[in-house]
């Protein structure tokens, strides 16, 4: 049989002008479902887009506690013969305490009441490759340096993911629960709005239609409902993302929050595709299984 | 053209709505299978529509084993079928016009074929002046038109109806059975379940008759009820 692309879109578009309200029930639904899974999808993007600059960090940092600046100077010698390292700087009490006002100019309230010594001094060893940072580090705690005297990415990382991954775990979690409600709620809708037109698809069929002429009718109104609400949650999400960096770069300066993190197209075409699946999946079960009943 | 081979059907356990029914309707012919209600009409009329299954019994339509005809062929059955229904069963948010061209639609003919098509039957059976109307803006009878020329806008080789007039006034009764009439002339098998006792004794075609289940009487040329 010819496929009527035409006349299925035309039923399609009179069906959901007849039907407003329950085809707004069902966009509303798709946008909020889509938000928030974009939104779970966008924290975790960003999480792993700072894990991904800290290692690439290519620093290591001492802070050898109580230590004199012939103690430093000793050190920073040693360590500066390491085939793995390309420059050392020691950074004084001094120099560590201008550094921190540099940074936070903005916000003088920050520091206006802190003493000098409240910052410690330390060596700054950079290296030639980041991957080497856990050897380096290794081989200072073999000098006599416990844990909490070092600062080195793999320390951070896991410090991040301690906290991130139960963030992200729950978020997966939500996110989860939020599309099986989401299948749920717009299967729900599309049954109820076929519920409410039975008898004429019972009058199709017994004029001689075939399932798929009716069932295709339903699921480009679902295909429809769901573009259009996962469109705009799409768009809302981007748009988040580009407020959240905006804020980040000026409350959290000290995070390396990136627009890099975020591939914006894909993510509006995931969402996308994501919405529109669950449209058409929801429409084609729903419809299918009321034609099985007559 | 439409064959019934010992058919029973009983609802649920213990309702028996057909026994042992055996009937044979030719090419061409016109029938009134005609009783009270609950005589077992329109258990017929859905039978032949594949509507339902009999509990015994085999049915043939257009030399096709009802019972042998699988699901997804249902549809192309029904097309060889135009139906006729006492709440005419029009679709309510479609034109009369539009309603006529849906029954085109489904078997996939051209948009020029049904453009052409749908004004001429709408015609035929006098209500070109209303096509564009819904059917909530239409009368009785002009709803049971548009039905008429919805079942037989293809032109099916057999048209079923249950009681067609039963929603209708006496004289748009007698239009609507000349509609009937004049479908049947032309070569259409037609099938009517019908307790309009007037109707059938003014049009002197074959009546079947119906009571508890069973065919009681089949007379050529005869009336509703039994002449002495």
């Amino acid at each position: 049989m010819r496929f009527n692309l035409g006349f299925f879109l035309t039923e399609a578009f009179k069906n959901i002008r007849l039907n407003l309200l329950m085809s707004l029930t069902a966009v509303t639904t798709t946008f909020i479902c889509i938000l928030v899974l974009g939104l779970g999808l966008l924290v975790s993007d960003h999480i792993q887009g700072i894990i991904g600059s800290v290692r690439e960090d290519v620093s290591v940092e001492v802070f050898p506690p109580d230590a004199t600046s012939q103690e430093l100077d000793a050190l920073a010698n040693k360590v500066e013969g390491w085939p793995e390292v390309s420059r050392v700087t020691e950074v004084s009490e001094g120099e560590a305490f201008a550094e921190f006002k540099d940074q936070f100019k903005d916000q003088p309230d920050l520091y206006k009441d802190l003493d000098q010594g409240v910052l410690p001094a330390s060596v700054q060893i950079q290296l030639e490759d980041p991957g080497t940072a856990n050897q380096v580090a290794e081989k200072l705690k073999q000098e006599g340096f416990t844990e909490d005297d070092l600062s080195y990415p793999q320390q951070t990382i896991d410090r991040l993911n301690s906290v991130t991954s139960v963030v992200i775990w729950g978020l997966y979690g939500a996110t989860l629960l939020f599309l099986i409600a989401s299948v749920l709620l717009i299967s729900n809708a599309i049954r109820l709005s076929i519920f409410a037109r039975r008898q004429e698809i019972e009058v199709m069929k017994l004029v001689g239609a075939s399932d798929g002429f009716v069932r295709t009718p339903f699921v480009f109104e679902g295909l429809l409902q769901g573009l259009v609400g996962s469109l705009l949650a799409a768009l809302a999400v981007i748009w988040i993302n580009y407020l959240f960096i905006d804020w980040a770069h000026d409350a959290l300066p000290f995070v390396p929050v990136s627009d890099a993190a975020v591939n914006a197209p894909l993510m509006l075409l995931t969402l996308v595709v994501a919405g529109v699946g669950i449209g058409v999946i929801g429409s084609f079960l729903s419809v299918t299984r009321f034609l099985r009943k007559i | 053209m439409i064959r019934f081979n010992n058919v029973t059907k009983v609802y649920g356990n213990d309702t028996v709505a057909l026994e042992r029914i055996n009937l044979e309707i030719d090419p061409g012919e016109f029938v009134f299978l005609v009783g009270a209600s609950g005589s077992g009409k329109s258990t017929i009329v859905r039978l032949i529509l594949k509507e339902m299954e009999p509990s015994a019994g085999s049915i043939f339509v257009n030399d096709s084993r009802l019972s042998s005809v699988p699901r997804r062929r249902v549809p192309r059955l029904r097309r060889e079928i135009g139906c006729v229904f006492q709440d005419f069963k029009l679709l309510p948010n479609k034109t009369a016009s539009e309603n006529v061209a849906y029954a085109m639609e489904v078997t996939g003919q051209k948009r020029r074929t049904i453009r052409t098509k749908v004004p001429q039957i709408l015609d035929l059976v006098g209500l070109s002046v209303k096509m564009d109307k819904y059917p909530g803006q239409l009368s009785g009878g002009e709803q049971q038109r548009v039905s008429i020329a919805r079942a037989f806008v293809s032109q099916p080789p057999i048209l079923v109806a249950d009681e067609p007039t039963g929603n209708l006034d006496p004289n748009t009764s007698v239009g609507i059975m000349q509609l009937l009439h004049r479908i049947n002339r032309i070569g259409t098998t037609v099938v009517v379940a019908t307790h309009d006792r007037e109707m059938v004794d003014v049009m002197r075609k074959r009546v079947v008759a119906l009571d508890e289940g069973r065919i009681v009487r089949d007379k050529v040329k005869g009336a509703y009820a039994d002449e002495v």
